[in-house]
C-alpha cells in the first residue's frame, strides 16, 4: 500500500513536472534574471503603488504610465495623447483611444482617476512630488488640479509609481488566481500569472495596443548573487541578465555569442558629509577629501570602463549635467597643502595627520547593495590615506540605522538623479534641508533659496540654469562630492534581440522582445 | 628472543622512528608558517596595502609571482600579510576555547552535583546549535571585526573541550596517587594544577592542535561572509571572498589565499594526527 502511494505520488510529481514544462514551452520562452527585483531593492511585486514597485511593473513590461521618456530623456505621451497646461495649477491630459487593461477593461478618464487617486491616497511620494488637489475625469481626458504650481507634473506621471492599473481588478490580484499577491491589471504588452518575492511569470497579452508581442512567455527571476547571475547566463539557465558585476563582463565581451547593450544612466555615486561630526565641519577636510579621490581610476579600472567620471549629479547628456558645474580635480598635492594650511600635520609619524591631538581619521558609511560603493571605500581608503587621511569603512546592510544615529562623517550612496528626465527630484530627495535623504544634516541658505525658484520656474532651460546654480552652491561648500555615473549594461544571448538598456532604467522587457 | 618477537620490535621501531622523523618535519613546517606569519611585515616583497591601478589584475609573472588584485595590490604580499591575521587568529582563539573548555571541564568533573548539571546543560545548548549558524548569528550581532569573529567561534567552540576535559577529570578522580595526593594534605587547586591537568593535558593538546586546521576554516568562513576582518586588512578568507566574483576573469585571486588556507590547514591537521600518534600509548608501548 505504501509502495503504491510512493508510486502514484512520484508519478503525479512527474507529470506535474511535464504538463508545467509543456505550458511554459508552448511558443517563444524567455528568461531573464535580474539582480533589480525583490525584497532588497523594495520593488517586490507589480503594483506600483507600494514603495518602488513600480519599477517592476515597467520593467517587466506590465504596465505603461501617461507620459514616457525617449533616449534622450525627453518626455513623450505613452498611454496619454497630448497634455495641456491650462494654467499654472491645470493640466489636462487627453488619453490614447484603444487602450485596454489586462482585465479586459477599456482604459478612460474614469479609470485613470481611480488609478491616481488610489496612488495619492496610499503611496510615500508620489503626493509631495506631484501636489495633487483633485481629479477630474471627462471620458478620454482628465483635469489635474495641483495645489501650488508644479511644472514638474508631467515628469512624475513618467515616473513608475505613475504606471496606470486598473483599480477594479485591484493590486492584490483575483483571489483563487494563480497570480497570488501583488499583481496588477495593467496595459503593457504582457500579463503576470503568477508573482512572488523571486519571481514573476509573465504570458503575452493577446490584445495589447502597441501591437504584436512576439514572445509567448517571460519568466524573470532574482539574483541576489552577481557570479551566479554569469554562470546561469553562460550554462543558458537564463537568456538575459541586468545587473551583471563589472567584473564579469569581460566573459561576454567580443564574444559573438552574446550581445552587450549598455548606455548611460543618471544614477550618480555620490557622498555626503556629515555637518553634524566635527571632524568635517572643517571645511579644508572636506575639500581635501573631495580632492583625494581618484574618480578617473575607479571608472576607468574598477568599475572596469562602466563608469563615467561625475562631477556634477547629472550626466554629460542633461544640459545642467557634469560640464555645467565646476568641481576639483583629483589633486592630492594640493590636497595636502590645503590640510597643511589648515594646520593638519603627521608630527608623530604614523603617515595620518593630527591637529590639536586629534587624529585626521574619518567614518565612512556605505552598503554593499551597489557592488560599486564598497570598491569605492576601499579605493577611497588608500588615495586618501596617500594624503594623511584615516578612512574608517562601514559597509553594512544596517546603513540606514547607523545614518539615523549619526555615527559617519561620509555617508556614500547612489541615486538615479533624474529618474523624470528634471532635475527636481534630486534636490528634493537630497539637498534639502527636509530632505528625506539629506545626509548632510545641513542647511545651506544658497540652496533652499534657489529651490523655491526652481519649484515654480515653467520654463526648461530656466530650470536648468537653477539646476547648475543649486549644484554649484553644494559644491562650494564642499558638502557633497560626486564620484560616478553609471553605465547600465544589459546583456543577453545573441538570438535575443529587441531589448535595450535605456537611461532612465524602466523599460527593459517590451513588446518589442524576441527571441530568435 | 623469538625470530616474530624481533620482527615485531624493528617494526615497532621503524614505525617509531617514522612517526618522529614526520613530527619533527612537520613541527619545522608550522614553525616555518609561524616565522613568516611573525615576521611578514619583512617578508612582503611590495607593500600589501599600496594600490596601483596601472598594475590591477595582472596574471601571475616576474613583477608580481602571485598576481595582483583589482586595486593592483602584490598578492603575494597580502598572503603573506595575511597569515599574520589568519593564523595568529585561529591560534588566539584555539587557546580561548581549550583553555576555557578545559577550565570548565575540570570544574564539572571534579565538584560534581549541580554546578557539573547546570554547566553541562549549558554546554549542551550551544551543541545543539549549528555550529556556523550560531557563529554567524552572533557575529552578526557583535558586528564585523577579528575580535568579533574570534568571539563567535568561542562561543561555540568551548563545550566540545569542556567535555572532554570532564571526562578526562572524572578518569582521574579516583585515582590513587590523587588519593595520596589528599591524604598528604594538598588543597584543591593544588590537587587540580599539580596533578590532574599535567595528566589529562595530553589528549586536550592534541584536540587543540588537530582543532587548528578547523577553526582555522571556520574563521575563513565567518571573514569570506563578511563577518570577519575589516577593508583594507589582508586576511585569506576576505581575500577569497574579494575574488569570488572574478574566479572565471582572474582565477588568482581566489586560489592564492586559497591555496595559503589548504596548505596550512594540511599542516595543522598531519601535525594534530602525528601529534595524537606519537603520544598514543600503543606507540608508546612501542618505544
Amino acid at each position: 500500500m505504501k509502495k503504491q502511494l510512493i508510486t502514484a505520488l512520484l508519478f503525479c510529481a512527474v507529470a506535474g513536472g511535464i504538463m508545467s514544462a509543456a505550458v511554459l514551452a508552448e511558443g517563444k520562452t524567455f528568461v531573464y534574471g535580474t539582480t533589480g527585483y525583490g525584497v532588497q531593492m523594495g520593488d517586490e511585486g507589480l503594483n506600483p503603488h507600494n514603495n518602488y514597485s513600480g519599477w517592476s511593473a515597467l520593467r517587466y513590461g506590465v504596465g505603461e504610465t501617461l507620459f514616457k521618456y525617449n533616449d534622450n530623456m525627453e518626455l513623450e505621451p505613452w498611454l496619454a495623447a497630448d497634455y495641456e497646461f491650462v494654467d499654472d495649477t491645470t493640466v489636462k491630459i487627453n488619453l490614447r483611444e484603444g487602450v485596454t487593461f489586462s482585465s479586459g477593461r477599456a482604459m478612460d478618464g474614469e479609470a485613470v482617476k481611480e488609478c491616481l487617486d488610489h496612488l495619492l491616497a496610499v503611496h510615500d511620494r508620489a503626493p509631495g512630488d506631484m501636489k495633487i488637489e483633485s481629479i477630474e475625469a471627462d471620458e478620454m481626458s482628465i483635469t489635474i488640479h495641483t495645489t501650488e504650481p508644479c511644472p514638474a507634473i508631467i515628469n512624475y506621471l513618467g515616473d513608475p509609481y505613475g504606471a496606470i492599473i486598473d483599480m477594479q481588478y485591484g493590486t492584490d490580484g483575483v483571489e483563487g488566481d494563480s497570480a497570488g499577491t501583488a499583481n496588477v491589471a495593467g496595459t503593457g504588452p504582457y500579463i503576470a500569472t503568477n508573482v512572488t518575492e523571486t519571481q514573476i511569470d509573465l504570458i503575452k497579452n493577446e490584445n495589447y495596443w502597441g501591437g504584436d508581442v512576439k514572445v509567448d512567455n517571460v519568466i524573470v527571476k532574482t539574483f541576489s548573487d552577481a557570479s551566479s547571475l554569469a554562470a546561469s547566463l553562460q550554462t543558458g539557465y537564463i537568456q538575459g541578465t541586468y545587473g551583471l558585476s563589472y567584473d564579469s563582463y569581460a566573459l561576454f565581451d567580443g564574444n559573438p555569442e552574446y550581445t552587450i547593450n549598455s548606455c548611460a544612466t543618471s544614477r550618480c555615486f555620490f557622498g555626503q558629509f556629515n555637518y553634524d561630526s566635527e571632524i568635517v565641519q572643517d571645511e579644508a577636510v572636506r575639500k581635501a577629501i573631495t580632492m583625494g579621490i581618484d574618480r578617473e581610476g575607479f571608472c576607468t579600472v574598477l568599475m572596469e570602463g562602466r563608469g563615467i567620471p561625475a562631477k556634477a549629479a547629472f550626466p554629460s547628456s542633461f544640459s545642467y549635467g557634469n560640464e555645467a558645474v565646476t568641481a576639483p580635480d583629483y589633486d592630492p598635492e594640493g590636497a595636502k597643502a590645503i590640510l597643511e594650511e589648515a594646520g593638519w600635520i603627521d608630527t608623530d609619524g604614523d603617515g595620518y595627520r593630527e591637529k590639536d591631538g586629534q587624529k585626521l581619521a574619518v567614518r565612512w558609511l556605505t552598503y554593499p547593495g551597489r557592488l560599486e560603493q564598497p570598491k569605492l571605500a576601499e579605493y577611497a581608503q588608500a588615495t586618501l590615506k596617500d594624503i594623511g587621511i584615516e578612512v574608517d569603512v562601514n559597509n553594512t546592510e544596517d546603513h540606514l540605522s547607523i545614518a539615523e544615529s549619526g555615527a559617519y562623517d561620509i555617508y556614500v550612496s547612489s541615486l538615479t538623479t533624474a529618474p523624470t528626465g528634471d532635475p527636481e527630484y534630486f534636490f528634493t530627495t537630497c539637498a534639502l534641508e527636509n530632505s528625506a535623504k539629506n545626509r548632510s544634516n545641513h542647511k545651506i541658505d544658497a540652496v533652499e533659496e534657489l529651490y523655491e525658484k526652481l519649484h515654480q520656474e515653467f520654463d526648461k532651460t530656466r530650470r536648468g540654469e537653477i539646476a547648475v546654480q543649486m549644484q554649484q552652491a553644494m559644491l562650494d561648500e564642499s558638502a557633497i562630492f560626486f564620484v560616478s555615473h553609471l553605465n547600465m549594461g544589459i546583456v543577453t544571448k545573441a538570438n535575443v534581440t529587441g531589448m535595450a538598456a535605456h537611461p532612465c532604467d524602466y523599460y527593459e522587457i517590451t513588446a518589442d522582445l524576441d527571441v530568435q | 628472543m623469538s625470530d616474530i618477537k624481533r620482527i615485531t620490535v624493528r617494526r615497532q621501531k621503524i614505525r617509531k622512528n617514522y612517526i618522529k622523523t614526520k613530527l619533527i618535519f612537520l613541527v619545522v613546517l608550522a614553525a616555518v608558517l609561524l616565522a613568516v606569519a611573525v615576521f611578514a611585515k619583512y617578508l612582503c616583497p611590495y607593500d600589501p596595502y599600496a594600490q596601483d591601478l596601472l598594475q590591477a589584475q595582472k596574471p601571475p609573472g616576474p613583477a608580481h609571482i602571485l598576481g595582483t588584485d583589482r586595486y593592483g595590490r602584490d598578492m603575494l604580499s597580502r598572503v603573506i600579510m595575511g597569515s599574520t591575521t589568519s593564523i595568529f587568529a585561529t591560534l588566539v582563539l584555539v587557546a580561548v576555547v581549550t583553555v576555557t573548555g578545559t577550565i570548565i571541564g575540570i570544574i564539572c568533573g571534579w565538584s560534581g552535583g549541580k554546578v557539573d548539571t547546570v554547566l553541562m546543560r549549558i554546554s549542551d545548548l550551544f551543541l545543539a546549535f549549528p555550529s556556523l549558524v550560531f557563529a554567524l548569528a552572533v557575529a552578526g550581532v557583535l558586528g564585523g571585526g577579528v575580535q568579533n569573529a574570534i568571539i563567535a567561534l568561542a562561543a561555540i567552540g568551548w563545550p566540545k573541550f569542556a567535555r572532554l576535559a570532564r571526562g578526562l577529570t572524572l578518569a582521574q578522580k579516583d585515582s590513587p596517587y590523587l588519593m595520596a595526593a589528599r591524604l598528604s594534605g594538598s588543597s584543591t587547586p593544588r590537587l587540580l594544577v599539580k596533578h590532574i591537568l599535567p595528566n589529562i593535558a595530553g589528549p586536550i593538546l592534541v584536540t587543540a592542535v588537530l582543532d587548528i586546521g578547523t577553526m582555522m576554516m571556520e574563521l575563513a568562513g565567518l571573514s569570506f561572509l563578511g563577518l570577519g576582518v575589516k577593508p583594507p586588512m589582508a586576511e585569506w578568507g576576505s581575500m577569497i571572498s574579494d575574488g569570488r566574483v572574478m574566479l572565471q576573469t582572474a582565477p588568482w585571486m581566489v586560489l592564492a589565499p586559497g591555496g595559503a588556507i589548504f596548505v596550512t590547514v594540511m599542516i595543522f591537521n598531519l601535525l594534530g594526527d602525528t601529534v595524537r600518534d606519537y603520544m598514543d600509548p600503543k606507540e608508546r608501548s612501542g618505544r
